[in-house]
C-alpha cells in the first residue's frame, strides 16, 4: 500500500511540474479520481453485494446450526436443524408443493408459449403495439395480480360465471384444497407466459431466411426444417427461458400470500412461504436458515447448469 | 408436398420473398388462425387488467354482483376519495413507496452504472473484470427469501428494520445486478477510441466519461432506471419482512393489508391496485422493448 500511495504522490507532482503547477483544485481532485477511477467505479457495487449477500450468506450459514430460544439467546446444534427437515412433514410438504407449482406453470408456461410465437411467427401487423401489451402482466407487482385473480375467484365471481355452464357453480378456486394450487398455477401462467411468447417469437424471426430458404428449396417437408435448423437455432435461448422461468418460480411468494397464505390445509404452501412462517411466525430462525441453505444449493446447481448448457457469456 | 416445391418451368424466377410467402401459404395457417390466436391471447393478457381497473369505478354491488357487470354503467370517482378517507394511511403507503422506489432507483442505477463501465473499460488483476461481474450476476439466482433471514436479525440489531434506510438498502443491492447486466451491454456498444481521442484532447477520463459516454447510454441508463422502479414499487416480501407499522410499510404491503382472513373490502383493493399500477404502465411504455431484455436477461437482443 505504501508504495502505491507514493507513486500516486510522484505521478501527479510530474504532472504539476508539466502543468506549471498551475492547477486548480477541480483539476487536481479530477486527477486523483482518474488514478484510481477503476477501483472508485466498481469497488462500490462490489462492496455493498458482498455486505448485502455474501455476508448475510455466512450469517445464514452460521444460523442454521444453531437453536434460536425465546428471549434471543442461541445454543449451537451442529446439524440437528438440517436432520430435523427430514423429519419435517410441513417442509417436505412444501418441497412437493413447490415442485408441482414449477412443473405445472413453467411446463404450460412453455408449451402455451411457444405454440403461440409459432403461430404467430410470420409478418403480423402492429408487430410492436401487441409486443408491449402482453407485456402488461410482467410488469404488474405480484401482489397486484394476487389481488386481481382473488377478486376473480370470489365465490359468485367472475370465474364461477364463467365456469357455471360446465362445472357448476361455486368451484372454489382458492379454497377448495384439491383446485387451489391449480388457481395459482394459473395466475403464474398468466404472467409470465408472455415473456415466453416474446423470448421465442424474438429468436424465430431471427432465424436467418437463407438457411430456410435453401431447405425449401431443398424440398425439406416441414417438420424437417423445424427439427433441422430452427431448433437448433433455438435451443440456447429455450434452455436460457425455461432456467429462468424455473428458478423465478421457485422464488414465488407474493402470489401466494395474497392468495392462499399457503393454505387451504397447505395445498399452496410453496417453500418460501413455508420459510416465511417458520422464521417469522414461529421465529424459528435456525431451522428456517437450514431450509435457506438448502435451498440455495439446489439452486446454485440449477444456475450453474444454467451457465454451462447455455454457455453464457458475461 | 416436396414434388409441388421443385421450381419447374416457372415463367420467370420467382422472387425470394414470394417463394417463401409461397411456402408460408402452403404450410396452412390462414391469417384468421394468426389473427384468432394473437386476439384471443390479448384478450386473455389485458382482461384480468381491466376486471380491476373497470371494478374500481363500479359501485359495491355491481362489482360483485351474480352475473357480473362487464361493463361499468356508473363512474364512481368517490371510490378513490373514499379509500383515502376510510384509509388515511393510505397516503403513507404511497409517500414510503414513492421515497423507497426513487432513491433505490437513483443509488441503484448510478452504483450499477459506474460498476458496469469499470469492469467494461479497465483490466483487472486475476481475471477480476470476468469474475467480480459474474458474481453480481449470480446473486440474480439467489432466492430472496434466502438472503431475507439473515438480513432481518442483522437489520434487528442495527435498528434498521422498520425504517425506508433498512428497505432502500436491501433494494439498491437486489437491483445492481440488473443494473450492471443492462448496463454493461450500453457501455460496450460505445467504442473505445472516443474516449480516448477525448482524453488525447485533454480531458481527464472522468471528465471523458460525463461529457461523451454517458450522453450516449442515456436510453440505457433510462431503460435501466424504469426496470429498478418497476421491480422496487412491486416488492412484497422483503417490504412484509422489514416493515412493521405505516411508518415504513411501502403500498404492496398495505395492499396485502387490504385482504383479511374474513373479509376483503373489493372497491378499495380495486382502487389501491389501480393506483399501484397505474405509474408501472406509464413506465414501462417508455421503456419497452428494453424491458423484455431485463426481464429475460438479454436473450432478446436489440
Amino acid at each position: 500500500m505504501a508504495t502505491e500511495t507514493g507513486t500516486d504522490v510522484r505521478s501527479t507532482a510530474d504532472l504539476d511540474e508539466q502543468l506549471g503547477a498551475e492547477q486548480s483544485t477541480r483539476e487536481r481532485v479530477l486527477l486523483w479520481v482518474d488514478e484510481r477511477l477503476k477501483w472508485l467505479m466498481t469497488l462500490p457495487a462490489v462492496f455493498l453485494l458482498f455486505a448485502l449477500t455474501f455476508y448475510p450468506l455466512l450469517r445464514a450459514i452460521r444460523m442454521s446450526t444453531q437453536q434460536y430460544l425465546p428471549g434471543g439467546r442461541t445454543t449451537y446444534v451442529g446439524i440437528e436443524n438440517y436432520v430435523n427437515l427430514l423429519n419435517n412433514g410441513a417442509f417436505l410438504e412444501s418441497l412437493v408443493v413447490t415442485g408441482k407449482f414449477i412443473g405445472l406453470a413453467v411446463g404450460l408456461e412453455f408449451v402455451l408459449g411457444f405454440g403461440i410465437a409459432l403461430v404467430l411467427n410470420k409478418k403480423i401487423k402492429m408487430r410492436g403495439l401487441w409486443q408491449t401489451l402482453i407485456l402488461v402482466p410482467m410488469i404488474l407487482s405480484p401482489t397486484v395480480i394476487g389481488l386481481i385473480w382473488r377478486l376473480m375467484y370470489t365465490p359468485d365471481g367472475l370465474l364461477d360465471f364463467m365456469a357455471a355452464p360446465f362445472i357448476g357453480r361455486n368451484v372454489g378456486w382458492i379454497s377448495d384444497p384439491d383446485v387451489a394450487l391449480y388457481a395459482v398455477v394459473a395466475t403464474d401462467v398468466w404472467q409470465w407466459t408472455p415473456l415466453v411468447v416474446l423470448v421465442i417469437f424474438a429468436g424465430l424471426q431471427s432465424v436467418p431466411d437463407d438457411i430456410q430458404e435453401a431447405a425449401i428449396m431443398d424440398g425439406a417437408p416441414r417438420w424437417r426444417r423445424f427439427v433441422d435448423i430452427v431448433f437448433p437455432y433455438l435451443k440456447s435461448l429455450i434452455v436460457l427461458v425455461l432456467i429462468i422461468r424455473v428458478v423465478d418460480a421457485l422464488r414465488v411468494f407474493a402470489k401466494v400470500y395474497i392468495l392462499t397464505r399457503g393454505g387451504p390445509s397447505n395445498a399452496t404452501n410453496v417453500i418460501s412461504m413455508e420459510m416465511y412462517r417458520t422464521a417469522f411466525r414461529f421465529s424459528n430462525f435456525g431451522q428456517a436458515s437450514a431450509m435457506a441453505i438448502s435451498l440455495l444449493v439446489v439452486v446454485l446447481i440449477l444456475a450453474m447448469s444454467f451457465v454451462k448448457i447455455a454457455d453464457i457469456e458475461f | 408436398m416436396a414434388t409441388e416445391q421443385q421450381p419447374d418451368v416457372p415463367f420467370r424466377e420467382p422472387s425470394r420473398i414470394e417463394r417463401l410467402q409461397e411456402t408460408l401459404a402452403e404450410n396452412g395457417i390462414s391469417k384468421a388462425v394468426i389473427y384468432g390466436v394473437l386476439g384471443f391471447f390479448l384478450l386473455w393478457t389485458l382482461f384480468p387488467v381491466y376486471w380491476l381497473v373497470s371494478g374500481a369505478l363500479k359501485s359495491r354491488q355491481t362489482l360483485l354482483s351474480f352475473p357480473p357487470a362487464w361493463i361499468p354503467t356508473e363512474f364512481q370517482v368517490s371510490n378513490f376519495v373514499q379509500l383515502f378517507a376510510q384509509r388515511p394511511e393510505f397516503y403513507q403507503y404511497v409517500f414510503n413507496s414513492i421515497v423507497v422506489t426513487v432513491v433505490t432507483t437513483i443509488i441503484a442505477t448510478t452504483i450499477g452504472a459506474a460498476a458496469a463501465y469499470g469492469f467494461v473499460t479497465f483490466d483487472f488483476p486475476y481475471n477480476l473484470d470476468f469474475h467480480l461481474p459474474f458474481y453480481i450476476l449470480s446473486t440474480r439466482f439467489m432466492p430472496p427469501i434466502v438472503t431475507i433471514i439473515p438480513l432481518f436479525v442483522i437489520f434487528r440489531n442495527l435498528q434498521l428494520v422498520n425504517t425506508l434506510y433498512g428497505l432502500i438498502c436491501v433494494y439498491v443491492m437486489f437491483n445492481i445486478p440488473f443494473a450492471v447486466w443492462m448496463m454493461k451491454g450500453f457501455f460496450e456498444e460505445v467504442p473505445a477510441s472516443l474516449v480516448e481521442s477525448a482524453m488525447l484532447d485533454g480531458h481527464t477520463h472522468i471528465g471523458a466519461f460525463f461529457k461523451i459516454v454517458l450522453p450516449l447510454v442515456k436510453p440505457g441508463l433510462l431503460a435501466s432506471a424504469i426496470f429498478t422502479t418497476i421491480i422496487t414499487w412491486n416488492e412484497l416480501l422483503f417490504a412484509i419482512i422489514l416493515t412493521q407499522d405505516v411508518a415504513a410499510m411501502t403500498l404492496p404491503v398495505g395492499l396485502s393489508s387490504f385482504v383479511t382472513k374474513y373479509s376483503v373490502q373489493w372497491i378499495n383493493v380495486s382502487v389501491a391496485g389501480t393506483i399501484a399500477l397505474v405509474p408501472v404502465l406509464l413506465f414501462a411504455f417508455i421503456a419497452r422493448q428494453e424491458l423484455v431484455r431485463g426481464f429475460s436477461m438479454g436473450a432478446v437482443g436489440k
